[in-house]
């Protein structure tokens, strides 16, 4: 299945400034699974700490935050886009 | 040249000229006089001037609002310039908080301004704070972010937030205890970057939008993003609303105070 990926702001620096990747997963895979697959295209401390449960990023699933869905475990399906928003400080 | 001049009017009435510099906004259903006169009775706190606070300040001050305090150390440098719309060329070096209440004052000479040339920190917040309606963060890092929203809490004032990166932004009105607070949203504090890359107009729009917030909850107008994060994403135009909770542990909001007393 694929899944689009939207990154924002410092993520997005981190996968070399593109705002959107496609990525192929097995069926049945989850936000974790996901974090992942991102590894192998681009290097982001920030979701390594995601994994840890220690991140202010929001993942949102078809604009709905994890933290309503199953979190991390949350399952994906083909289509799916999912957006890492981490916070922001400039002024 | 000289421009005319207005001296301070009573505080429960509108003169002439008010009522002729607001008149397009007295117009705005559900606004009129009363609103006005509340925003004529307000005094904000804005911390920060500068792209942020450029485009806040300026419709802060367009709009009427009576007292408005300017919060910022810094000067205007030459790379201020692509975002910080208050300013000019010939403003450089001049420290923020002058320059802004000289642009201010030419914009609207019937309101006070007060430029304050402090950073904020633990120890000036209260100062800075208690004598103000709420607070607007116009600040460029999280450390002095998370000073302020410490310091609105513990005073209970109304903070409205807003931050800005490359071509995003992001926007949330907090009311203390009521509504969840920057802790709540960023729980972990991120790593603060040197220089934040920022586009002028993007600055502008949530600085913008940050003043809609404050004069709705300053004329008890429509609702707030309190609880809801707005998300721009200027790349595509689009647009996302987080729901956000309280967290009942926040170190800074949370009700474990509250127990303790009990």
């Amino acid at each position: 299945m694929r899944i689009i990926v939207k990154t924002f702001a410092t993520l997005r620096e981190a996968f070399g400034g593109r705002g959107v990747l496609y990525l192929d997963l097995p069926d049945g895979s989850t936000i974790k699974d996901l974090l992942k697959a991102l590894r192998g295209c681009g290097s982001a401390d920030e979701l390594d700490d995601l994994v840890e449960g220690r991140s202010s990023v929001k993942v949102l699933v078809n604009g709905r935050e994890i933290t309503y869905l199953a979190g991390l475990e949350t399952r994906l399906r083909d289509g799916d886009v999912v957006a890492f928003i981490p916070p922001v400080a400039g002024g | 040249m000289s421009s005319p001049s207005f001296p301070r009017s009573p505080e429960d009435e509108l003169t002439q000229s008010e009522v002729e510099r607001y008149d397009r906004q007295l117009r705005i259903a559900g606004f009129g006089r009363g609103s006005q006169l509340k925003l004529k009775r307000a005094k904000v706190a804005v911390v920060g001037a500068g792209g942020l606070g450029s485009a806040a300040l300026l419709y802060l001050a367009a709009a009427g609002i009576g007292r408005i305090k300017v919060v910022d150390d810094g000067v205007v440098e030459l790379s201020n310039l692509n975002r910080q719309i208050l300013y000019t060329t010939e403003d450089i070096g001049r420290p923020k908080p002058e320059a802004a209440s000289r642009r201010l004052r030419e914009l609207n000479p019937e309101i006070e301004i007060e430029p304050l040339q402090e950073k904020l920190t633990d120890e000036n917040a209260e100062d800075l704070l208690k004598d103000v309606d709420l607070a607007i963060d116009c600040l460029d890092n999280f450390e002095t972010r998370f000073i302020l929203n410490r310091a609105c809490i513990s005073n209970s004032k109304p903070l409205v937030h807003g931050a800005v990166y490359g071509l995003e932004g992001r926007l949330m009105t907090i009311i203390p205890r009521r509504s969840p607070c920057l802790a709540c949203l960023i729980p972990r504090k991120p790593k603060e970057a040197a220089v934040v890359p920022v586009l002028g107009s993007l600055a502008g729009l949530v600085g913008a939008l940050e003043a809609l917030e404050a004069v709705k909850l300053l004329a008890g107008l429509g609702s707030s993003t309190a609880g809801r994060l707005l998300v721009i994403d200027g790349y595509d135009l689009s647009f996302y609303w987080i729901d956000v909770r309280r967290d009942p542990s926040c170190p800074i909001c949370g009700e474990k105070w509250w127990i303790e007393e009990r």
